[in-house]
């Protein structure tokens, strides 16, 4: 019934060698020469001990075995740091490396979909229990799905979708699952491997380890080189590219390129050894919800640390189940209440790849990937090179990301009120229409008005290839819009961003209409109208 | 790899100037001109009669008008042709040339109402990444008699640099590095429009004060545009920028400035266009960065000014008046980043 191909079902087979290909290229990669090496221990050392001091697990046998290293670090010879060195990488790339097991891979198919139709279909139902179909009107996949598949078969994929959820990585694996696609390779946050029921699946379903507390240069570069490898060996990866959750809402516009950049180095290392092209494409992928699980602590976090270091949240409504459950049975009992828009997969360029994994520029004209990866014909790695290189792919992703992105009516009901709040507080900014948005109260009028003018222009920007529209703002009327999208914001939300009062509407929570305005921040859309705006300015009604 | 012929595209006198570097000591050079008599008379006369006859070519340099023939065995290309005509050239270019190859153009100069730099017009019609602009003090006359000078060659790739370099450099002319594409290619840009309005200071008699006023206050509004552009600062303090800027301003020889003196004198735009076949790469510099500052709300005076004078028919003793009529501030900043000019 499911997909028994890709190179991942091999993996177990491979995997010690892929270990110690790892290690190798480290050791090579770092030479003999004994300050580089010193330099890294002495980074790695300072680094963890001062992250262990800070989180006062100084107990620990770790700290102590850090702390003595330190201090042996300046006495040893070559040889020396070499063997602290191999035993450091070792020690992580063992730390990293996952599993795959077809006989759990092939459980988890049989079981998890239906498991995922039961969550999201309260009504108990063995029939449905046993099918997909629940889960198939639930979650829409969209997309040039024919052409992945076929460049699955002839190369690697990269997915890089967008991120806004922990249901995230479920509702990729559901959509591979159904479109045939074969499984990818993930890394995945050391801090998911602690629930050891989890653990378990994820160890044994291809993805790897990645622990996010660990900033050192030397772990990055095991997790790299790692990553590396597992590219140039035909396993499908998968990255999220923004690097964490959105917090904002927004569409990802930085992108943390670290892991995409090894790519580059794959492909050239492919081509070094007699592949006649790269044979590594991109497919971008967007996650579109009506509503978003932790949508609550996601922006209160943004709001929180506005422009500061991110932190890694530990605790949030993906990990309260009551509220995983409550989400399930309200939000997922919405029709079509998600979209997996998969992208036009492209080459590592930027450019359009057809079914044959032929790359096309934007004139339409066939492009040799394997000279970018060339000097004078012959292919040579060149770190700044592809720096760039993965600098522009950022960019191409970017802006696939944006127009892939599928508009949703909460979205653009969110975007609509907000922009009145703007007209309404004049001057206001962030954190002021935030404070005086609450309780804020809008003529329904005047909502329909601005929903109408986002509506019109959306489809503007549809027309022009920008953005796709979920099924309802493609036909629906603002009345329509309005009226779905009410019925979102108070189902499962402990406030709703937009509630009824009396005939009129009124903001209930603003960060939430900040949350589900922002996704569309990155489309431009149009000012509202002028006189719409001198309206508002003008009349000021107190919320209740 | 010193035998690998380097190829010149456009046999204008920038591009010759260029084929007579890289031509030193009988190194295989492929230079294209549009037309096959000239292409000819290159081969025969070992310098380009029409645009710069004074240079030198090598014994290396070969000239043709098949784009095709000169650029298939050269993996390093120079892109010299006049702006308005890039595009095309790029456009014939593009089949020719694969993502291995190193392009670098050496021309200052905007496309359309859009602003697009050259790099960007390379970038569009070709298939090629490694590109790179060749940007500096460089009046082509003195570079082919020999004077010293020097260049800045700017890339976000660093092996074009290193390419472009190794092949240019000589015991006269020295190659600095730059990874701002976009600073190099507005200082070239910008600094048009300025000498224009020294052109102007010039032919109304002023003198050195004057000059170096326009000079030092053009220099900040290029930087102020080139900063919101995405350039950076340092770049305008060098050869591409103020080295650029200081040649063409104070050149009698270039175009630009001889447009400023003929306005000072009293002639119209027209009379001065009708006269010469190429026209000024300043006066068209001007209405499209007058317009693009306008939207970005970018304080640029003197552009304000040489385009009252081109387009809306002030004369030049008003608009230098409006131009000293700024200074109304109590303290008027010298910061680029200032607003008050």
């Amino acid at each position: 019934m499911f997909t028994t191909h890709g190179r991942i079902f091999a993996f177990n087979q491979e995997r010690d060698a892929i270990l110690q290909e790892v290690v190798q290229r480290r050791l090579v990669a770092h030479g003999r020469n004994p300050d580089r090496l010193r330099l890294d221990l002495n980074d790695a050392a300072f680094t963890e001990i001062t992250r262990i001091e800070e989180a006062g697990q100084t107990g620990g046998k770790a700290f102590g075995h850090w702390r003595d290293l330190y201090r042996r670090i300046g006495r040893l010879d070559a040889t020396g740091l070499e063997t602290e060195l191999a035993r450091l990488v070792w020690h992580y790339a063992r730390d990293v490396v996952g599993n795959f097991d077809p006989r759990v891979y092939g459980f988890a198919t049989r079981v998890v979909p239906p498991a995922l139709s039961f969550l999201w279909r309260p009504q108990f139902n063995w029939s449905r229990l046993l099918n997909l179909s629940t889960a198939r009107e639930r979650i829409r996949v969209q997309g040039p799905i024919d052409r992945i598949r076929a460049l699955a078969n002839q190369g690697t994929l990269i997915l890089v979708p967008t991120h806004l959820s922990n249901l995230d990585s479920l509702a990729i694996g559901f959509s591979l699952l159904t479109q045939d696609l074969p499984p990818f390779t993930y890394g995945a946050g050391k801090n998911l491997f602690f629930n050891p029921f989890i653990s378990y699946f994820m160890h044994n379903l291809g993805a790897y380890r990645v622990d996010r507390r660990l900033r050192f240069s030397l772990y990055k570069e095991v997790l790299k080189t790692y990553s590396q490898i597992l590219i140039e060996r035909g396993y499908h990866s998968l990255f999220f590219p923004g690097g964490t959750r959105s917090r904002s809402g927004e569409v990802e516009r930085r992108l943390k390129l670290g892991l995409l950049g090894t790519a580059y180095s794959a492909a050239t290392r492919r081509l070094q050894a007699g592949a006649s092209r790269p044979g590594i494409w991109i497919v971008p992928c967007t996650l579109n919800y009506q509503i978003v699980l932790e949508a609550e602590t996601l922006i209160e976090d943004q709001l929180k640390r506005e422009g500061q270091h991110r932190y890694i949240i530990e605790d949030d409504e993906s990990s309260r189940i009551g509220r995983v459950f409550s989400y399930g049975r309200q939000v997922m009992n919405l029709d079509a209440s998600m979209v997996v828009q998969f992208g036009e997969p492209m080459d590592l360029w930027g450019h359009q790849v057809d079914c044959e994994g032929n790359s096309h520029d934007g004139h339409g004209r066939r492009v040799d990937t394997r000279a970018y990866l060339c000097r004078r014909g012959q292919p040579c790695e060149d770190t700044q090179r592809d720096h760039e290189y993965t600098e522009e792919l950022g960019r191409s992703i970017v802006d696939a990301f944006h127009r892939n992105t599928i508009a949703t009516v909460t979205q653009v009901v969110a975007h609509a009120v907000w922009r009145l709040l703007e007209a309404r507080f004049p001057g206001a900014d962030l954190y002021g229409l935030l404070r005086l948005g609450q309780g804020a109260v809008l003529s329904e009028a005047q909502v329909l008005e601005a929903v109408e003018h986002h509506r019109a222009c959306l489809h503007r920007i549809a027309e022009a290839g920008g953005i796709g529209l979920g099924h309802r703002i493609r036909t629906g009327t603002a009345e329509a819009l309005l009226a779905a999208a009410l019925a979102s914001f108070g189902m499962y939300h402990q406030r709703a961003a937009l509630a009824r009062s009396g005939p009129d509407l009124m903001v209930d929570d603003p960060k939430l209409l900040l949350y589900y305005r922002n996704r569309l921040t990155g489309h431009a859309l149009d000012p509202l109208p002028e006189a719409l705006r001198r309206t508002v300015a003008e009349e000021v009604k107190i919320g209740t | 790899m010193g035998r690998e012929p380097v190829a010149v595209v456009g046999g204008g006198s920038w591009g010759t100037a260029i084929a007579h570097l890289l031509g030193r000591e009988d190194r295989p050079v492929r230079i294209w001109v549009r037309n096959s008599d000239l292409a000819r008379q290159v081969n025969e006369e070992r310098r380009n009669p029409k645009y710069l006859p004074e240079a030198s070519l090598g014994a290396g340099v070969q000239a043709s008008a098949d784009l095709s023939e000169v650029l298939a065995p050269c993996r390093t290309i120079f892109v010299v042709v006049p702006s308005k005509g890039l595009r095309d050239v790029a456009r014939a270019m593009a089949g020719h040339v694969d993502g291995d190859r190193i392009l670098i153009h050496a021309t200052k100069g905007l496309e359309g109402e859009g602003c697009t730099r050259m790099s960007e017009v390379l970038r569009e019609e070709t298939t090629c990444r490694r590109i790179g602009v060749l940007s500096g003090p460089n009046l082509a006359g003195e570079i082919a008699t020999g004077h010293p000078a020097a260049t800045v060659i700017a890339s976000r790739y660093a092996e074009v640099v290193e390419v472009g370099r190794e092949a240019l450099v000589g015991p006269r002319f020295r190659v600095y590095a730059s990874r701002d594409v976009v600073g190099t290619e507005w200082g070239g840009v910008l600094k048009n429009v300025v000498a224009i309005a020294a052109g102007v200071s010039h032919g109304l008699g002023f003198g050195m004060n004057t000059m170096a006023m326009l000079v030092t206050r053009g220099l900040a509004e290029m930087t102020r545009f080139g900063l919101a552009e995405g350039a950076e600062i340092e770049t305008f303090q060098g050869l591409s920028g103020v080295g650029d800027l200081v040649a063409t301003a104070f050149s009698p020889l270039s175009r630009n400035y001889r447009v400023g003196v003929a306005l000072a004198q009293g002639q119209s735009l027209e009379t001065i266009t009708q006269g010469r076949c190429q026209v000024a790469e300043g006066v068209r510099t001007t209405q499209l960065v007058h317009a693009r500052a306008g939207q970005m709300g970018i304080y640029m005076p003197i552009v304000e000014a040489v385009h009252r004078l081109l387009f809306e028919g002030i004369s030049p003793e008003a608009a230098l008046a409006d131009l000293m009529a700024i200074n109304r501030n109590p303290y008027e900043a010298e910061s680029v980043y200032s607003r008050v000019g």
